[in-house]
């Protein structure tokens, strides 16, 4: 964990209430590994909000790092209000991010929502390892699923839809279909509905996929002083921000 | 010339508690401490304050455990704690080779259960001293409903000194009307210290379920947003004791820690600053040091209790 200030280098909205943001900041962007986390404060003094926000590492460029955030709150208006040459205070890299297998294998990644943000960086690094990557994507309507161009090109990304106005109908859990049986890794990032119902799906023939999952607490510190982000699994209480935020799906919900 | 920073919490007890410089977490608010020196100096802070220790382990509360306020939080953590053959087996011996003073919070369910948890620790290396919790908001058993009563303090206080040579600090909880009468029951049973404060009860409301942000509805609040309420407290606590009183409260910066050894303090606790800057301990002690030398003070007991009234 390192302290620096992030300099942003540029602020897109990339689709409906999303944005990417680009920052300068060679210490947050070196060691990552892919889901791993950094908090950032969303004010110019540190005032209101009091405390720092989590967020995944979107994709990380040498000395520079994005985030990709909807804004949903008092945090993340700030940030979408950046623009280039702005300083924030942040922290990280933070949490245990996805194992990626040594050897060659072909990976499911699996994005509800906003979810997508620790995606892109973990399929950029599959992609680069030699993995076959296929990522999905699911949300309510076409206007919030992120662009195909924002994914590597060797990656075959799937959109699914509630209403189907774009790619598959339904919620991704119930369009796994053949991708699936296909795999030999699932990675996840999205709703805990999400996970239950991939639990559900995975339960009976997905187990030996061992599939890892990123999830969210309140997260008042990001390095395991407060307890405030606890999650109940079946080995015990673990803390999101130091044990996780990666999991193992069966750990969370069985 | 470097200031004089270091202090004695426990002045002519059993055992000293020593401090290179006056500033330590707050418990509950620092983990077990590995976290920070796996990062930062630990020997750099004036003591180490452990997260509350239980007689057994304890999973804590349910989700939500944290609402988010104006400069401060409510919590309701419930006591995640490892317990205490954990401490004892695991944690202790790695606290006893650390150049720092280690305080261990206990939190026990009653008077008696105060005075077992002591005698276990007593003499236990890696453990420079005690500090009661009678004041977590956020447990049924124990705890506050011993904190709010002066005689029930006093017996807790009691309990444990009779048990232990080690320095016992006791830490109080504002959320009573008349803190000076605790305080002082506390004394006269035997406390070389007197930590202030706990918490303060509050609660939030989520508008669109309906229903409190906290399942058991109230929390502990805590951060810049209690500084006053705790300054008050140290301010009456310092002038009715005569052993050292320890500030804790909202403090993030030096400034703030100088206004608390003003108001009485002999040492200051940092809690939820560190949530929000993960150096803010570093930085309170930095600016405590910078402050002396630009006020041209050569020792920081010149500061402590000078802030007294006015005539009128
Ligand atoms: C490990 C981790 C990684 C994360 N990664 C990301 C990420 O990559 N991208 C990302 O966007 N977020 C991420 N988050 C969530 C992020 O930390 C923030 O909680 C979130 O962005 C909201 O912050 P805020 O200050 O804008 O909202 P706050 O003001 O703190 O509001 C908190 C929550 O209340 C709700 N809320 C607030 N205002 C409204 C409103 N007007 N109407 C309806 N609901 C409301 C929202 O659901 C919001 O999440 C992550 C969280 C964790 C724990
Ligand atoms: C998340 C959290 C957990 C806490 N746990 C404990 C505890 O276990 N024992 C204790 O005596 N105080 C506990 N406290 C209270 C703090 O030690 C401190 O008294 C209080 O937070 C006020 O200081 P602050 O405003 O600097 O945080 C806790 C506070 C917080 C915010
Ligand atoms: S966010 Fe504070 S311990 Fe995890």
């Amino acid at each position: 964990m390192k302290l620096e200030s992030a300099v942003v280098i540029s602020n897109t909205k990339v689709y409906e209430n999303t944005y990417v943001t680009w920052f300068h900041a060679p210490e947050l962007a070196s060691g990552v590994s892919p889901g791993q986390f950094l908090m950032m404060h969303c004010s110019n003094d540190r005032r209101d909000p009091y405390f720092a926000r989590a967020f995944s590492y979107h994709r990380i460029d040498g000395e520079r790092f994005a985030i990709l955030y909807a804004v949903v709150g008092r945090g993340t208006a700030f940030l979408a209000s950046l623009t280039g040459g702005d300083i924030v205070q942040a922290y990280g890299p933070l949490g245990k991010g996805f194992r990626l297998p040594g050897e060659r294998g072909n990976l499911l990644l699996l994005a509800g929502g906003v979810g997508v943000a620790p995606m892109v960086d973990t399929a950029e690094r599959a992609v680069a390892a030699g993995h076959a990557v296929v990522a999905m994507m699911g949300a309510r309507s076409a206007a919030g699923l992120l662009p195909a161009g924002h994914w590597p090109a060797d990656v075959e990304y799937i959109t699914v839809t509630e209403d189907g106005s774009s790619g598959l109908a339904g919620r991704v859990t119930e369009a796994l279909g053949e991708y699936q049986p296909w795999a030999s890794r699932i990675y996840a990032c999205g709703p805990n509905a999400m996970f239950r119902s991939l639990a559900e799906v995975l339960r009976h023939n997905g187990r030996h996929q061992r599939p890892e999952i990123l999830m969210e607490e309140n997260m008042p510190c990001g390095w395991g002083m407060c307890y405030g982000c606890a999650v109940f699994t079946r080995r015990g209480v673990r803390l999101c921000c130091k044990d996780g935020p990666r999991f193992n799906l069966f750990d969370v919900f069985p | 010339m470097q200031p004089n920073l270091q202090v004695d919490l426990a002045p002519g007890r059993k055992r000293d508690l020593v401090l290179k410089n006056p500033v330590m977490p707050a418990s509950g608010t620092f983990s077990w401490g590995f976290d920070f020196a796996a990062r930062f100096d630990i020997e750099a802070l004036g003591a180490v304050v452990s997260k509350g220790i239980t007689r057994f382990p304890r999973q804590g509360n349910q989700q939500p455990r944290v609402a988010e306020t104006p400069m401060g939080m409510l919590n309701s953590i419930g006591l995640q704690s490892v317990g205490l053959d954990a401490v004892i087996d695991d944690l202790a011996p790695q606290w006893s080779r650390w150049g720092v003073p280690v305080i261990a919070n206990v939190a026990a369910d009653t008077v008696a259960e105060f005075g077992e948890m002591a005698r276990a620790l007593d003499g236990l290396p890696g453990i420079a001293a005690l500090e009661l919790n009678i004041s977590c908001p956020n447990v049924d058993a124990g705890g506050i409903e011993i904190g709010q009563d002066p005689v029930a303090s006093g017996r807790a206080t009691e309990a444990a000194v009779r048990n232990t040579d080690l320095p016992v600090i006791v830490k109080l909880t504002p959320n009573v009307t008349d803190p000076v009468a605790l305080a002082r029951a506390c004394e006269d049973a035997g406390a070389s210290a007197i930590c202030a404060i706990n918490t303060v009860l509050g609660l939030a409301i989520d508008t669109k379920r309906r229903r409190p942000v906290l399942p058991r509805a109230r929390g502990g609040l805590s951060g810049p947003a209690i500084k006053p309420i705790a300054l008050r407290m140290v301010y009456d606590v310092a002038r009715a004791v005569n052993v050292p009183v320890i500030g804790c409260g909202g403090i993030e910066s030096g400034e703030d820690a100088i206004e608390f050894l003003m108001a009485g303090a002999t040492a200051v606790q940092v809690g939820t600053a560190t949530f929000a800057n993960p150096r803010a301990l570093l930085d309170v002690i930095e600016g405590i040091e910078a402050w002396l030398v630009r006020e041209d003070v050569a020792d920081v007991h010149e500061i402590i209790g000078c802030a007294q009234p006015q005539p009128v």
